[in-house]
């Protein structure tokens, strides 16, 4: 436990995060480092989307599923590790 | 007739005036109802009043009248009658069937009345009885109208003279029944009920209940065969010749009906609102399959046993709520997603796992951690990725969005371009952590099978500050954290990885323990130590390595063997066998600088003092292509070369070191070529064959601690003492090194180590960081070729001579 408490850490403090959200399968926001209304706004958009390309990857073969999810935009990473019991969500400013 | 109206008087006076008026009303109703009247009202009321006093009189006595009465009916209720006429007749205690009696009576009047009173006015008297009897009899009668309805249906002036054959039993079956009823009025008076009959045991016996008869429609067809057929054909033609006779006789009067219409009435009816609802769902593939699985996996669960069962239960709710919650999902609109119930849809996997609805539980369940453990890998990649890519070679991606700062020389930049061609070391990145800081970097090693693996071992070369020894694993995917650590109780002097067994790490330390780790688990605790072999190292383990060798036949080889060098002077190979257990390949004798051996009776070694007879190895190196002979440097700066075989002698010795040997290093490209280095502060190139050495480098006075060639060039090596790193280009010079790199000051580099199939070289240093660095512009793609170092000892060797 204290592994993972301390691997989780490290994350939040590695260059460039901005935030973790850890989401529970119910999509009520375990823990997280950013503030409440941000974490909600994260929280519920993507699940869906994490629910829409997980749709899209079954579709297309019902024994796949999704693991990992990450979108790139101008200003920041957002990567959401998918797992059927909760999402675990970082937000990184890129590099440099 | 005008007898009856005399005497009627009376009778008469009993009906009350107001009874009698209630008469009048009722009988012009009846009357306005239809037609033209024949009689006119006086002769109606002789005549109602004649049929009610001939009843009365019949009521009165058993007279004449009775005669006619008596041939039909046997038993008649009898009525008490006072002197005035009123009639006193006791209460019955009983009320029979209401149908039982009227229809007797009105049964009289059909017989009597039958050619003489049509229909209507059968129907009057009954009315007035009606209202002019006992009260008591007011129910019955009024009954009546509906029994004497129907008997006057049956009666031949009204309805078909068929029915008078049906007629004549009913009346009989009325007839009994008025007898039962006076039958149970007497046997109701017998019964008494005594306490003795209340505890004598009662029999009861069921039977079956006479069928009651709810509707009785007989039928109004008889077939020619049956008795009465005669009868009713007689009766039938008398109908039709009265139909006949019917017009233009006086006999018989046209009148008409109206039927009541009750008033409509509107009456509104009002339902409750439906409500619709729509539902949708979509079918989307995966649905179909998880539904499809979880079937399959509940036709299981009916053949597993009890104690798999309960995990099998919580995974089939959770998969029907799952499979449920997605089509819900599916159908909804999306914006209102985020307020919906359970999203994890079943996994296909997911059969035998708990249910962690607890915050808690997702926080420490194994795939968070894995979980945890990519999410960190990407993180770094996206720290790194520009260092990475140049060290994996590969071509390294401006971030569009962010401002790169000036890379060096790709830009248009002029006053940059002159830095370009030297060779340099570029630092890519650094392992390091909080766990590391502080330590010394004593050995390094890649993992054989997965290059991106590297162990490294943290501990001190020196005596005197031992501290707690560390080997950590480093993945090039993370730099920032180690994979695995690993405490050790003394610091940790070489390691290195298996072949045969990739995920074995033996550890040599300083007290001379060897311990083999299984880098597969994240435990503190060794898979197997050397602590309890006898034979075990008392000096701290300089070197190991894994050697595969080709004995095939021999013992449980599984393709390598352990062996170490120690500073007591031994040379032992390992063997896993219940445990740690070795033999010893050579032990290193001492032996003088340049005399040779005293004879063995010699006693003046004691002047010498020394200390052991043995002498420290420092390092080996196995030759690359035959397994058997292997070189070995001494602390006393003798390098020699052994054989498996002979464990007692040396095969050659090379001389040419005043100090430790620290490292030697086979040539990968050519065979027959050594590198060595040692605490006097050269570097010494050597040809098997020759004794002497064939090339020295050296360029600082400082210790060289470690070289090693390069594994993609033949004339390239590297180098590291205390303060520099160097890369030495044999082909661009054999005098200075081409590659100098200083260390930050406080800082003594120790270990070298290059990367298997880049352009990189890792060197580690007293602060227990391990850098990469990337050797740049090294002009070495002219020569990969084994001959061209051949050539150069070639010729030096010429020149030499």
């Amino acid at each position: 436990m204290s592994e993972i408490e301390e691997t989780l850490k490290r994350i939040q403090s590695h260059k460039g995060v901005v935030g973790t959200i850890v989401v529970n399968a119910q999509g009520i926001p375990i823990r997280t480092t950013l503030d409440n209304s941000t974490t909600l706004q994260y929280t519920a958009l993507l699940r869906q989307i994490t629910i829409l390309a997980r749709g899209t990857v079954r579709d297309i073969d019902p024994q796949n599923d999704l693991t990992f999810l990450r979108m790139r935009s101008k200003k920041h990473e957002v990567m959401v590790g998918v797992d059927k019991d909760f999402l675990f969500v970082v937000v990184q400013a890129p590099s440099e | 007739m005008s007898n009856g109206t005399a005497k009627m008087k009376k009778p008469v006076v009993k009906v009350t005036p107001s009874s009698r008026l209630s008469v009048n009303p009722k009988m012009p109703s009846i009357y306005q109802s239809g037609a033209p009247v024949k009689h006119n009202q006086s002769i109606m009321n002789r005549s109602v009043t004649g049929s009610s006093s001939r009843r009365s009189v019949v009521l009165q006595t058993d007279s004449k009248l009775l005669d006619k009465g008596s041939l039909q009916t046997g038993k008649q209720p009898i009525q008490v009658l006072d002197e005035q006429g009123n009639d006193v007749t006791p209460l019955p205690l009983f009320h029979p069937d209401p149908n039982a009696p009227p229809p007797k009576q009105s049964n009289f009047f059909a017989s009597q009345d039958a050619s003489m009173i049509t229909a209507p006015d059968f129907l009057s008297t009954i009315s007035m009885y009606q209202t002019g009897m006992n009260t008591s009899f007011a129910g019955p009668f009024t009954r009546s109208i509906i029994g004497s309805s129907t008997v006057s249906k049956s009666s031949r002036s009204t309805v078909e003279s068929m029915n008078e054959e049906i007629e004549e039993p009913g009346t009989k079956r009325v007839i009994s029944l008025s007898l039962s009823d006076v039958q149970i009025r007497r046997e109701e008076v017998k019964d008494i009920v005594t306490e003795d009959m209340l505890d004598k045991t009662v029999d009861v016996y069921l039977t079956e209940t006479e069928t009651l008869w709810i509707l009785d429609m007989p039928a109004t067809m008889i077939s020619t065969d049956a008795e009465e057929a005669e009868t009713v054909k007689l009766r039938t033609q008398a109908y039709v010749e009265l139909c006949k006779n019917r017009l233009g006789n006086d006999l018989y009067v046209d009148r008409m009906m109206q039927t009541l219409n009750d008033a409509p009435k509107c009456k509104e009816v009002q339902c409750d609102k439906i409500i619709r609802a729509e539902a949708a769902t979509m079918a989307t593939i995966w649905d179909m399959y998880d539904t499809f699985l979880a079937e399959e996996a509940s036709k299981e669960d009916n053949k597993t046993t009890k104690i798999t069962q309960p995990s099998r239960i919580l995974s089939r709710p959770e998969e029907s709520k799952g499979t449920d919650a997605m089509s819900i999902i599916s159908s909804a609109s999306i914006s209102s997603l985020s307020s919906l119930g359970v999203d994890a849809e079943s996994i296909i996997s997911g059969l035998t796992k708990e249910e962690p609805s607890d915050p808690e539980l997702i926080l420490k369940s194994e795939s968070f951690q894995q979980n945890l453990c990519v999410m960190e890998r990407i993180i770094m990649e996206n720290i790194f990725q520009p260092k990475l890519a140049d060290y994996r070679q590969l071509h390294i991606f401006k971030d569009p969005d962010c401002k790169p700062p000036e890379e060096d020389g790709i830009e248009e930049e002029p006053t940059e371009v002159t830095t370009t061609t030297t060779p340099t070391l570029d630092r890519l990145w650094s392992f390091s952590c909080e766990v590391t800081k502080g330590h010394n970097v004593s050995s390094m090693a890649w993992n054989k099978i997965n290059k991106d693996l590297l162990a490294v071992g943290y501990g001190e070369f020196d005596f005197r500050d031992q501290k707690g020894g560390l080997v950590c694993c480093w993945s090039l995917k993370n730099p920032m954290w180690p994979e695995r650590v690993y405490h050790c109780e003394s610091g940790v002097t070489s390691l290195d990885f298996s072949i045969g067994n990739p995920n074995l790490l033996a550890v040599g330390m300083h007290n001379g323990e060897i311990v083999i780790f299984n880098v597969q688990r994240q435990e503190d605790t060794p898979l197997i130590d050397s602590s309890n072999c006898f034979n075990k190292h008392t000096g701290p383990v300089w070197q190991l390595q894994w050697i595969e060798q080709e004995r095939g036949a021999s013992g449980d080889d599984k393709g390598d063997s352990l062996i170490s060098v120690s500073a007591d002077g031994k040379i032992a190979k390992w063997y896993l066998r219940k445990g740690l257990d070795c033999t010893d390949l050579m032990k290193l004798k001492r032996t003088r600088g340049d005399k040779s051996k005293k004879p063995t009776g010699e006693k003046d070694r004691k002047i010498e003092a020394l200390i052991s007879r043995q002498a420290p190895g420092m390092c080996f190196d196995f030759h690359p292509k035959d397994a058997n002979i292997y070189l070995v440097g001494t602390e006393e700066g003798h390098i020699h070369k052994c054989s498996c075989s002979y464990n007692e002698q040396f095969l050659d010795t090379y001389k040419a070191h005043r100090s430790p040997v620290y490292k030697i290093a086979w040539s990968p490209f050519s065979p027959d070529v050594f590198l060595s280095c040692s605490a006097d502060w050269t570097i010494r190139l050597w040809q098997q064959d020759l004794l002497k050495p064939v090339l020295n480098f050296s360029s600082v006075n400082r210790a060289i601690y470690e070289i090693m060639w390069s594994p993609k060039s033949p004339m390239i090596f590297g180098a590291v003492n205390e303060e520099r790193v160097e890369i030495w280009d044999l082909d661009n010079s054999i005098l200075d090194p081409t590659i100098v790199s200083s260390a930050s000051p406080g800082v003594t580099l120790t270990t070298i180590l290059f990367a298997e199939s880049t352009d990189c070289v890792l060197i580690g240093d007293s602060d227990g960081q391990v850098t990469v660095y990337k050797m740049k512009n090294l002009t070495s793609g002219k020569t990969t070729q084994a001959n061209a170092l051949d050539d150069l000892i070639g010729s030096t060797l010429a020149s030499q001579l």
